[in-house]
């Protein structure tokens, strides 16, 4: 064994002896734990991913139906609490689907109802 | 390399008694050693995205692996120095050879473990894996001119560890 701390090459001989009293037992062994782990964190990452798209999925389209149903529902409550505010804002479309001319309360309640606005 | 696990265990096969050796001289416990390494390879497989092929590999990877060990070094607060085995081989060996053999083993282990870690790790992958000290300053994120002083200090306290007992193993 040479050693010289001057030394700027490896020391073969106190390399040999490093590398035997590191590495341990059974390499081969120890290899195939590494390569059997990545593997597995390999399946993983895809299982993973195929597990969270099919629930999310799902749960974004319930969510956004409920959110719907909710924007719906929500939307005739508030047009049915003011008779005035839904006739006023229908009576141009019951004019252009009923294809008669409006009554004249119905004109005067549209007319109030602009001016309170 | 990327996304493939076949590829990345062609570098395990390379590299990987290399990492172990590396984490053996961070980690005195065998196991811990080998869970850091693990460690560090699973960490290095969901990183390889972000590796640069216009760098060399083997210094990303174990400056992971040796990242890994000093953190799970700095989780286990530092460990006794195991003891030496009792159950060697004897690889032939008579009862004075293997006299011999278990008090080499014992002052490497001792030596080893005065080192300090940076010095250790540098002894190791300079002498036992023949890295260039600019790779070893990679790994470790030092300068190269302390990665050769750190081989010098360590290669000084080794030989004081060993005295003139490696000459006799050869």
């Amino acid at each position: 064994m040479t050693m010289s701390p001057f030394d700027n090459q490896p020391d073969p001989e106190l390399g040999r002896l490093l590398r035997e009293h590191l590495t341990g037992p059974a390499p081969e062994a120890f290899l195939r734990r590494l390569k059997g782990a990545v593997l597995a964190e390999g399946a993983d990452q895809w299982d993973v991913l195929a597990g969270w798209a099919r629930p999310r999925v799902l749960a974004a389209a319930i969510a956004a139906g409920f959110l719907l149903w909710l924007g719906a529902w929500f939307g005739d409550m508030s047009r049915s609490s003011d008779p005035g505010v839904t006739m006023a804002s229908s009576l141009p479309a019951q004019a252009v689907v009923s294809g008669q001319p409006p009554a004249v309360d119905e004109i005067m309640l549209a007319l109030r109802e602009r001016d309170r606005r | 390399m990327r996304g493939d696990p076949e590829a990345f265990g062609s570098l395990i096969d390379r590299h990987g008694l290399a990492a172990r050796r590396a984490a053996r001289a961070i980690l005195r416990d065998e196991d811990d050693a080998d869970d850091a390494v693990q460690e560090g390879m699973l960490a290095a497989w969901r990183a390889i995205e972000r590796f640069d092929p216009a760098r060399p590999f083997r210094p990303w990877l174990m400056r992971i692996v040796v990242n890994a060990a000093l953190d799970a070094r700095r989780r286990s607060k530092v460990r006794a120095a195991e003891p030496v085995s009792e159950t060697l081989e004897s690889g032939g060996l008579g009862p004075d050879r293997m006299a011999e053999a278990a008090l080499l083993r014992a002052r490497i282990d001792a030596g080893l473990a005065d080192l300090p870690e940076r010095q250790r790790i540098a002894l190791v992958l300079f002498d036992a894996e023949g890295w260039g000290h600019a790779d070893i300053a990679a790994a470790l994120g030092v300068p190269e001119g302390t990665v050769r002083s750190y081989v010098f200090h360590a290669r000084r306290a080794m030989r004081q560890s060993l005295g003139t007992l490696a000459e006799g193993m050869k």
